[in-house]
This record gives C-alpha cells, sequence and structure tokens, in this order.
C-alpha cells in the first residue's frame, strides 16, 4: 500500500480529472440539441445566438451551481460524519438544512420581497435560516461544561430539525394554495438558477467555508477515535469541533440557499469515496469534494434530460439514486 | 520526570472533589501503578498527568517545567495516553491507526513519510501485531485492538506511557498478552509507565510501585511489596483477603476471601 | 293509520328534494360567480376564503378552501346545498353523514364551464337563467373565434406563476386547461400546446428554445402586490435571444378572472385577444 504522499496525489488526480470531465461534458447535454460551432461562433451577436443562450445562460449557471452545491454538500456531510463519530450523520442531521428551509419558506410563504447587494430575498431568507439553526444548536450543545459533546450536538439537532420540519408544515397550512405549491416545489431542490449572480454570491461562503475545512481533516480523524485521545496526541478538539461545526454549516447554508435542500449527497458521496480511498480524511473530504461536484452534474444532466415534457427536480434523482444505494450500503454490513 | 504535587479536581465549583490531594512522583524507568476500585479517580488523575485536563488545584511538572507551560504538542510528543477503549467509527485499517500515533511530530498539514512508516512499523513489530496492518480495526478482537492502540501510542516515541486500565475488557490470555508487553517495553526499552487498574493481580505482576486510591485520595503509596497488604485491601475494597507472594510466578498475589462488614 | 302516515311521509321526502335549496354554501370561487350570473346570489349563505368576486360577497362568511375546509363552520350555516370539489373526499365524507346535499364540482377545460353552469343551473332550480348565461358565454366565445380565426397566431408563452424579480420557477400555461383554451381562441399558439399537461414548469432552457414571439404574463390575488412592473419586465432581458423579449412583446395582465374558470372567462379572453391583436380588439 503505498504512502499516504502518493495516494492523495492520485486521489485528486483521479477525481480531479472526473470533475473536469463533468464540467466539460455537463453544458452539452440538454433536451434541446445546440451545435458548439454555433455557440462559440463570435460573428452571430449573442442576442440572436439562441444556441449561445441556451449555452451561457440555461446550462453553464447550472453545471456551476451543481459543481458548488455538490462539493459543498460533500464535503459538509464528510465533516458532520466525523464531528457526530457516526457515518450515518448528513448535513440534514443538526438542523442547519432545516433551518434553511424555513427561511426560504417564510420568504414564499409571506412574500418577502428585498434585495441586499443584489441577493434575491429567498436565498437570502434561507442562508439566514441556516445561519440561525446553527446559532441554536451550538449553544444549546456547548452549554454543558466544556466541550461540544458530540451527543448533547446531536440529540440538539434532531430536535431543531423536527423543531423546524413543524415550523415548515406550520407556514405551508399558513400558505394559500400557490404558494405551498411553489413551497413544495423549492423543497425538491432546483439547480436552475438562469445566471451567474446567485452562484458568485454562494462562492465566497463556500470559499471561506472551504478554508476553514482545510485544516481539519487530521484532526478529524483523531477526534473520531476519542477526544481524550485526540487531545493527549495535541489536538485542540474544542476548536477543531467548533470550526468543523462552523465550516459544514456555513457550506450546507450556503448550497440549500442556492438550490433548495438537494438530499443524500452528503451522505453517500462521502460513502463512495470511503469504498475507493480508505477512510483517511486527508483523502476522503477532497475526494468528496471533488465527487460531489461531479457527481451533482451528472444528476442533474439525468434530471434535465430523462422526462421529455419537463424536468424532473435534481432532488428527485439524488434521492432515488440515494435511496437504494444506502439501503444497499446497510444491507451489505 | 513526572511529579505531581497536592492535585485536586472537581467539575464544578460546590461539587465534591473526584481527586482529592493528591502527590506522585515518577522516575524514568518507573512502572507506576494507580489502584482502586471504580469511582476512584483513576482516570481522572490520568487524564491530568497526560495534560488533557487541568487539575483544579495543585501543580503537576513534567521534566521539571509545569505542564501548563508545555505546548500541546510538545508534551505529546514525550507523553502518550492509552484510553481504556477505542471505538472506530469509521473502517481505519490498523496501520491508519498507528499512523495517527505519528501526529505530534507532524502536526496539521505534514504527511507521514517512509521514516515515519518504519516507526509505525517497528510500533507494530513489538506488540506483536504486524500481521494485522491492513486489517480493519474494527475486525480485530479486544485484544488485539488494545495491543493495536498501544503500539499507536508507542508510535509516538513517548518517554512516557500513561496506560487507563489496559486489561478491564480482556480475557485471560489477552491480558496476560498486554502485561507481558508493558513489562516488556519497561524492561527492554525503558519506557516510562503509569498504569491505573482495578485488578489488584495485575498492580502486583506488572508494578514496581503502587498508589492506592479510593474516593479520591491516597490511602497507601509506595514500593508495591510494602504497599500491597491485608489492610490495605481491606481499606480498598472492603474484603479480607489474603496476600503473598507466589513460589512460581515470583510476584505478590492477592486472594479474596471474605467480605468485610 | 300510522302506516298511511309513513306513507304520506315517504311521498313528501323526495317532494321536499325538489325545492330549490335557499341555503348555499360555495366553496369554488368560479362556481360563487356562476350562482351570481345567475341571479341567484341572494341565494348564498358562505363563500370559501378565496372568493373575491362579485363585491357582494365581502360581506359573507367565509368556510375555508380547497385544503382546510371548515366542517364545523358549515354546517353552523345550516345550508341546504354545498358546492364541493370532487377531490375533497372527508368533507363530502361528513356532508353526508349529516344528510347535507353537495354538488360535486370538477375543473376542467374551457368548454366544462359552461356544462357545469348548466347543470348547477339544473341542481339549483334556475335551469332557464344558468342556460342563458352559458349560451351568451358560448356566444361571445364563439365571436372572439370567429374574429381571430383568420389572422396569424403568434407564438405566444403564457406565464401564470415566477419568482418575483427572477426568471427562476416560471409556471405556464401546458396544452390543457382552460387557460390554454382562452389563449387559443384569443388568436395566440401556445408555446407549449404540445405538452398534456396545464401547467409546465419552464426551465431557463425551455424558454430560450421555445421561442415566444409574446410573453403575456398573468397578474392576480398576492402576486399583485409584490410586483413593480418595470423591474419584473426587466427580469426578461437575461434571455435576450427570445424573439419576444427582443421585440419587447410582452404584457403583464392583472386580475383574476384570468384564473377563475367563471363567467368572467369570457372577458378575459377578449383581453388576450386585445394584447395578442390590438387592432381587431382595441
Amino acid at each position: 500500500m503505498p504512502g499516504i504522499r502518493t495516494r492523495l496525489a492520485l486521489t485528486i488526480t483521479g477525481f480531479g480529472l472526473l470533475l473536469i470531465a463533468a464540467l466539460a461534458t455537463g453544458p452539452l447535454i440538454g433536451s434541446t440539441h445546440i451545435s458548439l460551432a454555433r455557440v462559440f461562433d463570435r460573428s452571430i451577436p449573442f442576442a440572436d445566438n439562441a444556441d449561445a443562450q441556451i449555452f451561457f445562460i440555461a446550462r453553464l449557471p447550472r453545471v456551476l451551481a451543481a459543481a458548488l452545491v455538490g462539493a459543498a454538500l460533500a464535503a459538509a456531510g464528510v465533516v458532520f460524519q466525523a464531528l457526530l463519530r457516526n457515518p450515518l450523520a448528513t448535513p440534514d442531521t443538526l438542523g442547519v438544512s432545516s433551518g434553511a428551509a424555513l427561511g426560504a419558506m417564510l420568504a414564499i410563504t409571506f412574500h418577502f420581497n428585498f434585495a441586499v447587494l443584489g441577493i434575491a430575498s429567498i436565498p437570502l431568507a434561507s442562508f439566514a435560516g441556516s445561519i440561525g439553526a446553527l446559532g441554536i444548536v451550538y449553544a444549546l450543545a456547548s452549554a454543558r461544561r466544556r466541550g461540544l459533546s458530540s451527543i448533547v450536538l446531536l440529540l440538539a439537532g434532531v430536535t431543531m430539525t423536527a423543531f423546524f420540519q413543524a415550523l415548515i408544515l406550520f407556514t405551508q397550512y399558513l400558505a394559500d394554495f400557490a404558494d405551498t405549491f411553489r413551497t413544495v416545489r423549492w423543497l425538491m431542490g432546483t439547480l436552475d438558477v438562469g445566471s451567474y449572480a446567485p452562484i458568485l454570491a454562494a462562492l465566497p461562503i463556500v470559499l471561506v467555508a472551504f478554508g476553514m475545512l482545510a485544516t481539519l481533516p487530521r484532526s478529524l480523524d483523531l477526534i473520531s477515535l476519542g477526544a481524550d485521545a485526540a487531545a493527549a496526541r495535541g489536538v485542540n478538539v474544542l476548536a477543531a469541533e467548533r470550526l468543523a461545526l462552523a465550516s459544514a454549516s456555513l457550506a450546507t447554508g450556503a448550497a440549500v440557499s442556492l438550490a433548495g435542500p438537494v438530499g443524500f449527497i452528503g451522505l453517500v458521496v462521502p460513502h463512495l469515496v470511503r469504498l475507493v480511498v480508505g477512510s483517511d480524511h486527508r483523502l476522503v473530504l477532497p475526494a468528496s469534494a471533488l465527487f460531489g461536484a461531479a457527481f451533482l452534474i451528472a444528476c442533474d444532466a439525468v434530471a434535465r434530460t430523462i422526462w421529455s415534457s419537463g424536468e424532473l427536480p435534481v432532488g428527485i434523482v439524488t434521492a432515488l439514486i440515494g435511496g437504494p444505494f444506502f439501503l444497499w450500503l446497510l444491507v451489505r454490513k | 520526570m513526572l511529579l505531581a504535587e497536592r492535585v485536586s479536581y472537581r467539575y464544578r465549583a460546590g461539587d465534591r472533589l473526584v481527586v482529592d490531594d493528591v502527590s506522585l512522583t515518577v522516575a524514568a524507568g518507573d512502572l507506576v501503578g494507580i489502584l482502586g476500585p471504580n469511582g476512584s479517580g483513576k482516570t481522572t488523575l490520568l487524564k491530568m498527568l497526560s495534560g488533557t485536563l487541568a487539575p483544579s488545584s495543585g501543580a503537576i511538572t513534567f521534566d521539571r517545567r509545569p505542564l501548563t507551560d508545555w505546548k500541546r504538542r510538545d508534551l505529546a510528543r514525550r507523553i502518550a495516553l492509552v484510553p481504556q477503549e477505542t471505538h472506530a467509527p469509521f473502517d481505519f485499517t490498523v496501520l491508519d491507526i498507528v499512523l495517527m500515533g505519528r501526529f505530534p511530530h507532524l502536526g496539521t498539514f505534514a504527511l507521514e513519510g517512509p521514516a515515519d512508516l518504519t516507526i509505525a512499523q517497528q510500533a507494530l513489530a513489538s506488540t506483536g501485531t504486524s500481521a494485522f496492518e491492513q486489517r480493519p480495526f474494527a475486525t480485530l478482537s479486544g485484544g488485539e485492538k488494545q495491543r493495536v492502540v498501544i503500539a499507536s501510542a508507542l508510535a509516538q516515541s513517548p518517554e512516557l506511557l500513561l496506560l487507563d486500565e489496559p486489561t478491564a475488557s480482556l480475557d485471560l490470555g489477552h491480558q496476560l498478552d498486554v502485561e507481558l508487553l508493558l513489562a516488556g517495553l519497561n524492561r527492554d526499552r525503558g519506557v516510562t509507565m503509569v498504569l491505573s487498574t482495578h485488578d489488584l493481580n495485575l498492580a502486583a505482576a506488572l508494578c514496581r510501585q503502587l498508589i492506592l486510591l479510593r474516593d479520591g485520595r491516597v490511602i497507601a503509596q509506595g514500593p508495591t511489596d510494602e504497599v500491597l497488604t491485608p489492610a490495605a485491601v481491606r481499606a480498598l475494597y472492603g474484603v479480607e483477603a489474603d496476600v503473598h507472594r507466589h513460589p512460581v510466578a515470583g510476584h505478590l498475589t492477592v486472594t479474596p476471601l471474605a467480605r468485610v462488614p | 293509520m300510522k302506516r298511511i302516515l309513513l306513507v304520506l311521509l315517504l311521498m313528501a321526502a323526495p317532494a321536499a328534494a325538489q325545492t330549490a335549496p335557499q341555503r348555499i354554501v360555495s366553496l369554488i370561487p368560479a362556481v360563487t360567480e356562476m350562482i351570481y350570473a345567475m341571479g341567484d346570489g341572494a341565494r348564498v349563505a358562505a363563500v370559501s376564503t378565496y372568493d373575491h368576486f362579485p363585491a357582494d360577497v365581502a360581506r359573507l362568511p367565509r368556510v375555508g378552501g380547497l385544503l382546510d375546509p371548515s366542517v364545523e363552520r358549515i354546517l353552523a350555516i345550516h345550508p341546504d346545498l354545498v358546492i364541493v370539489y370532487a377531490t375533497q373526499k372527508e368533507l363530502i365524507e361528513r356532508l353526508d353523514r349529516a344528510g347535507i346535499p353537495y354538488f360535486n364540482y370538477q375543473h376542467k377545460a374551457l368548454a366544462d364551464i359552461m356544462t357545469t353552469i348548466r347543470a348547477l343551473g339544473a341542481r339549483i332550480g334556475s335551469a332557464a337563467r344558468a342556460d342563458a348565461v352559458a349560451a351568451g358565454m358560448d356566444r361571445s366565445l364563439a365571436e372572439i373565434r370567429a374574429k381571430t380565426a383568420g389572422l396569424p397566431h403568434p407564438a405566444t408563452l403564457l406565464v401564470f406563476e415566477r419568482d418575483p424579480a427572477s426568471l427562476r420557477n416560471v409556471y405556464a400555461s401546458g396544452g390543457y386547461g382552460f387557460l390554454h383554451d382562452m389563449l387559443e381562441i384569443a388568436g395566440g399558439r401556445n408555446v407549449f400546446a404540445g405538452v398534456k399537461q396545464q401547467a409546465v414548469q419552464a426551465s431557463t432552457e425551455m424558454l430560450i428554445s421555445s421561442k415566444p414571439e409574446v410573453i403575456i404574463e398573468l397578474l392576480y390575488g398576492d402576486n399583485l402586490t409584490r410586483t413593480d412592473p418595470a423591474k419584473e419586465i426587466r427580469a426578461w432581458e437575461a434571455v435576450p435571444s427570445v424573439p419576444a423579449v427582443r421585440s419587447r412583446r410582452i404584457s403583464a395582465l392583472t386580475g383574476d378572472e384570468f384564473v377563475v374558470p367563471g363567467p368572467r372567462v369570457v372577458d378575459a379572453t377578449r383581453k388576450l385577444a386585445h394584447t395578442l391583436h390590438p387592432d381587431v380588439f382595441p
């Protein structure tokens, strides 16, 4: 078995190439036939070039959004699983995703119509909801004498998720028919962002989150074997756990604000990646980010081509793939 | 090497003391046992000695410097802690686990190189677990796991090894394995050890010095032969016992006879 | 003696059932409008939460809607006829148990509106007036259709829902339903006529590739409060290759007559026709 240095190089190269392939082929797939020659034909003014518009306005943003959301959710999944010492944890487990969903529900139902720095009200409210959820869960889990007990964290998260879900249902109940329909559709997730602005709004947050995550992998390895053992080896466990919670929640909040709650990425991608690279988080974390991006690009391509009269919400595709896969995982153990 | 002066610990102001006014000295090459029933504060004391828990009062110094002066990572290069149980929620291999012991020497971003791999493999060899290198840790038996965790601690290249109930969940055969392993490491490699246990016979067989702890307080400490007496056993466990040197094994053995009312 | 009384009572029961209902509860805004159009508005005792037309309904008590009908409130009105959606199974069960008659309403295409008016008229004892209303609607619609028959039908995108200030979650009329029918009569060619659904969620790609020459957006209900018309039209500039965007043929039509499949669909169709062919329908 080659050393970690070789394996890291191979992992990044391999999954990196996969992502590049996905980015290159993603915009070429779609329900309308377009010709690449026409897309890049500079002689046709952009306003008249339907092929170019489909490529640059309809498809490329989707592919980039898929890459960003996929990477963010997959990385968050890895970190939450390590933080909770449980391979079944997901970005939804601690209520961050539900908080984001509640924010969006409120914006849709009560017709928030403000924009800050060019970001529309629904993604803004959604992100605020995710940060609110993070704050509550963190406060609950830190209320104990020291450290972030993973059990308390889990319980706090599960409780918050249930509470937020109840609020979401209540909000849906208050909504009129059209708004209920819109909220239900939002909950299925969609990557059809239609422009680069929402992506550019989410990008800095995800980059900050990734910057915070970058210091964590080895600490996560050590912490997963026990907080005391990790501390005795020189890991600042409390700082690492706080950083993990904050960074994974930021990444999740940004992703859910951009595309709605796309499920199963945070659960399935880390597991698939571990089958290939093992459990060392220094490999699993970057590989999951890269593979998560490629995977969601693929799911979105399926979502917009599989049905002749319209598109499937991408959350349905990830659930249809992720659900059976997850059952298989459970059965296999 | 390691000096604890009148350390005490309580969880919160107003709580009772879990560790009460304990002082101990560990010199290089010592094999010290902290002996006491469950709840006597052994684990807490061990955590304080490793620097992961700050005493509520008293001071601990390592190499003549207070523990609070040491940077975490520097201390971890000298002191290794073997916890009572290690549970791996992810599918780490044995080698993965042992290589984690190199962390204090490498830090957050450095990756293990050939030298680290060699140290890890030597650690595996010295605990007799080389054959398990690529096996998933979770598939090992209790005794095998414990030996791997000890190997992982050895990979830290420590001068001092702290072990929390190293044989608590092991059957007789595996207990003996670990006992012999630890004795060998102390004798042949000069690894200083402090271990906590409630097993009187393990303490008698392995440790040259004992600290008897009850309800957080020291009721006796010193060389094993002097400290391990029927009176001590009575005070510690409320049991009338016979203590004498075993003709074949050569060390003290404790045989419980009756409950003291 | 007792037996004769019993027979008389049994004979009287069907006769009682033939009496026109005087306390009607309507859960469907379209049906409320139909009843008023027949001239029987005085017989409406309560309406749904979503009823806004005609103005008289403002003073009537409300009993909920499609998703949340309040059985209690309905019973408290002591109705002798309740107009329900065919899908409101639990409500229907309870009305059955309480012995209250009901009329099943199903929402379908444009032609079904007139059929429903006639059936409703028969049910509430206003068959003649109902027929007159329906016939009038048929005539008016036929007139409009005749006028637009010879005209070019521009490819039209009929949008009834989207996120404010952006082109996300655009819902347009598909090839089924009364919106589609109204559009065709008004002289437009639905770009999504081939999609056999009432509502199509149009992705950005579909918007661009369907190449509509006219875009009509319907604004109604709460949608009205959150629109700055200039900003909303600018949202379409995200897809400049679309013919309708280039020639600036984007119109917003306000009013819930567009989304209530009742007597006012004639007005709605006329307004659509005016938007599509202003010279023929001033």
